[in-house]
């Protein structure tokens, strides 16, 4: 009962994010995706929140749905353009893509399904924050303390080529600075 | 404890000490004396490039998540020497007013992609190897986008951002299906969950090789390349196609050796393929190109296809010859790009009908700028010639006449289209030719190295010879 | 966590929302009027785009607070088992927080903190 009581719970999940997923890339306004995206994330958070990964669902919630749809959309407004409605495809691009998209998918599912997976014989383990922070910290096989330190390089370079990229600087605008602006 | 981590990781400490030195400087140096910073930073980066050929014992970290040995450690002193020409020759790019503002933050995202390479290529799982991708991926997009004043130059930051992230998903996909098949993203654990080689094993390969395909501008995978390379500020694109490209190979070669071994049936045919048709449609497109820094991104792609004649022979020479052909590669493309950057940087002046006539009035330049070519295409007395020579060897030696043969052709093709590029500054005549400049010191001295090199790399036959018994310890 | 729980839950929001939007649907009076087809009943009709494009700072913010959230998703493992590892759990987060300040500092330097 309770195996098909999270089944039926997650058929309803996945329903909901690929409906999202498709609308999001089909919609013909940009903020409207935006906004289709957002709730695609919100989904896959409680996705997770259903397979009893609470961390992982509050990561998603607070960064994906909380960060970076913030982000998209305003990146959106910082365009000029963004109530304009996308050209429609045409459609030799149309069937083209469907035709790729449909046999990637149907060749995918198909070695998928086929795949006689082997059941874990680990037992499953209740992921906790207490296992989450300890492995993350850790220096031993399973442990992520490297990866963990190497990410404050990648966060340090994002910021900081974020800031070189998007600061204004004097000149900026000017239709054809290359000659005007080397110093020789 | 902490000595072993230290001396194990020392390549990586010391870019990332010295990154974080500039990003200090950068902090508190004043203005005044921000000059003095670039000086320093090639001395160190020198200094850290020479201690990268001290040879140590290999081992294994952090529970086989960071994994080194001598060839790694030979990988990335590789990577270290083109870089540090690199950075030689950005010095008049850096010290022009417009970039001056932010010369650190190039050096600082220029070591943060190093980084990246260097964890990739010491990845001992898959969580390290996918992160370094990203350190390495997402400054460079940055780097294409430095020229913030022209539209171009953000256009191929973007390509490149969306592309590698495109690059990356599929990439993702092939590792969570390998981890679907063994349930551990630990290199030295997977091999022993692939042996009765599955589809999904097969379908999670090709996603994989598709994703590192991506990076690494083969063709069916290249479209991107030609307008990033185009779009980027000239030494972005210099580093893109030598020290990116050469990264990208390394890791597809230890991780197809150290993980795929066993599977060698099932993915020497999909190297094959690629590798000719990455060397044809590179040379094909590279031939109707009339932009320099366009036909460089081409005949970097063909150049690529033949990196992979390397890999269709599992052996130890293979390798050998991959590293030997990046470290000559390396030294040609760069000695090619510093001409083209020397002379944009004074006229900037980038198709090749702009350099007719050249030798009337550079000649130093244009015998370097030859000297490239030939290397580039494999004309004898050249490095070139010796590296090409020892890849077609190799996979003569494993039976693949017909690829051989192919590459061969391909050769012949390129010799061309760089004969071309020679023919327009030697022979073209041409009423207006750019005028006579001198560069500065940093300029000469990285076109001094290659030239060098170029010609001491391939006669020097110890070099081959060291490569060769680092790699046969590996 | 036992999911059967959560069913009825899940059936009675989904059906509570469904109910709500159906009998509103269904109760309420329907007129039509073209009026309330505009944006505003009352005001003049805008003229021109009405979007409105941002100012790059907004960009730039997002993007700051975004890299520190990502940086409180690592930090609050760590303390939660921060008593337990000890000194060396502190050395590790030391370093990447030494670094990520580093970034912090840089964008103070070059006023990116500041409202332009």
């Amino acid at each position: 009962m309770e195996i098909a009581a999270s089944k039926v719970i997650f058929y309803i999940i996945a329903a909901a994010i690929l409906f999202f997923a498709l609308l999001s890339v089909t919609s013909k306004r940009i903020l409207r995706a935006a906004t289709y995206l957002f709730i695609v994330l919100i989904s896959t958070a409680a996705l997770y929140f259903l397979l009893n990964y609470q961390f992982l669902g509050a990561v998603q919630i607070a960064l994906y749905a909380g960060g970076i749809v913030v982000m998209i959309i305003f990146s959106i407004l910082l365009t000029s353009h963004a109530g304009q409605k996308f050209e429609p495809v045409s459609r030799l691009k149309f069937f083209a893509s469907l035709l790729a998209v449909l046999v990637g998918w149907a060749l995918s599912l198909w070695v998928i399904l086929s795949h006689p997976f082997v059941a874990s014989s680990k037992e499953a383990v209740e992921v906790n924050m207490d296992s989450i922070g300890k492995a993350l910290l850790s220096y031993d096989r399973n442990g992520y303390v490297l990866v963990f330190e190497v990410i404050s390089i990648l966060l340090l370079a994002a910021m900081i080529g974020a800031i070189v990229i998007s600061k204004k600087q004097p000149g900026d605008g000017e239709t054809n600075p290359d000659n005007s602006k080397t110093s020789k | 404890m902490l000595l072993q981590y230290l001396s194990l990781m020392r390549q990586e400490v010391s870019l990332i000490f010295i990154a974080v030195l500039v990003l200090i400087c950068e902090l508190t140096v004043n203005q005044r004396y921000k000059k003095v910073v670039i000086p320093i930073t090639l001395v160190l980066f020198g200094v850290h490039t020479i201690l990268g050929f001290v040879p140590f014992d290999g081992g294994k970290l952090f529970g086989g998540m960071f994994a080194t040995s001598h060839a790694q450690a030979l990988m990335k002193s590789v990577l270290n020497v083109g870089v540090f020409i690199i950075l030689l020759q950005s010095v008049a790019w850096l010290k022009k007013e417009v970039n001056f503002q932010k010369s650190n933050e190039f050096l600082i995202l220029l070591f943060s992609t190093l980084t990246g390479m260097y964890f990739m290529i010491s990845s001992g799982d898959f969580l390290m190897f996918y992160i370094g991708l990203e350190i390495a991926s997402i400054p460079m997009a940055m780097l294409a986008a430095f020229d913030t004043f022209r539209s171009k130059s953000s256009e191929a930051g973007i390509k490149f951002l969306l592309n590698s992230a495109l690059s990356s998903g599929i990439l993702l996909f092939g590792i969570s299906l390998f981890y679907a098949i063994s349930g551990t993203i630990y290199f030295d654990d997977l091999p022993l969950y692939f042996s009765p080689v599955s589809p999904l094993f097969a379908l999670g390969f090709i996603f994989f090789i598709s994703g590192l395909a991506f990076k690494m501008s083969l063709v069916p995978f290249h479209l991107w390349t030609a307008d990033v390379y185009e779009g980027s500020p000239t030494i972005v694109t210099s580093y893109f196609s030598v020290i990116s490209k050469g990264a990208a190979a390394f890791i597809t070669s230890i991780l197809l050796f150290k993980v795929f071994f066993n599977q060698l049936y099932l993915w020497k045919d999909i190297i094959y393929l690629l590798s000719v048709l990455t060397m044809t449609v590179g040379n094909l497109f590279a031939l109707r190109q009339t932009n320099i820094k366009r036909f460089l991104a081409f005949s970097s792609i063909s150049q690529a296809g033949f990196i992979l004649l390397g890999l269709v022979n599992v052996d130890s020479l293979g390798v050998t010859a991959i590293i030997y052909f990046i470290l000559i590669y390396i030294l040609s493309n760069l000695s090619a790009f510093g001409v083209v950057m020397a002379i944009a940087n004074v006229t900037g002046k980038e198709e090749i009908k702009d350099y007719n006539g050249l030798y009337k009035t550079n000649p130093l330049l244009s015998l370097t700028m030859m000297l490239a070519m030939f290397s580039l295409a494999g004309i004898p007395p050249t490095a070139g010639f010796f590296s090409k020579f020892f890849l077609f060897t190799d996979a003569a030696k494993g039976g693949y006449y017909w690829l051989v043969f192919i590459a061969v052709l391909n050769t012949i093709i390129s010799l061309y289209y760089y004969l071309l590029v020679v023919k327009a500054m030697f022979i073209s005549p041409n009423e207006q030719p750019i005028e006579r400049f001198r560069s500065d010191i940093y300029t000469r001295t990285a076109l001094l190295i290659t030239v060098v090199g170029i010609f001491a790399v391939g006669i020097y036959s110890p070099i081959f010879e060291y490569i060769r018994n680092i790699i046969d310890k590996f | 966590m036992s999911t059967q729980i959560l069913i009825p839950f899940f059936i009675t929001a989904v059906f509570l929302v469904a109910a709500g939007i159906t009998l509103a649907y269904m109760l309420s009076p329907k007129s039509f009027n073209l009026q309330k087809q505009e944006p505003y009943e009352c005001g003049i009709p805008t003229v021109g785009v009405t979007w409105l494009q941002f100012n790059v700072g907004y960009y730039t913010f997002a993007l700051l607070f975004l890299i520190f959230d990502v940086e409180t998703v690592f930090l609050f493992p760590w303390a939660v088992v921060m008593k337990q590892i000890g000194l060396v759990g502190l050395v590790e987060i030391l370093i990447f927080f030494f670094i990520l300040v580093l970034g912090l500092a840089y964008a103070w330097k070059k006023h990116a903190l500041v409202w332009q």
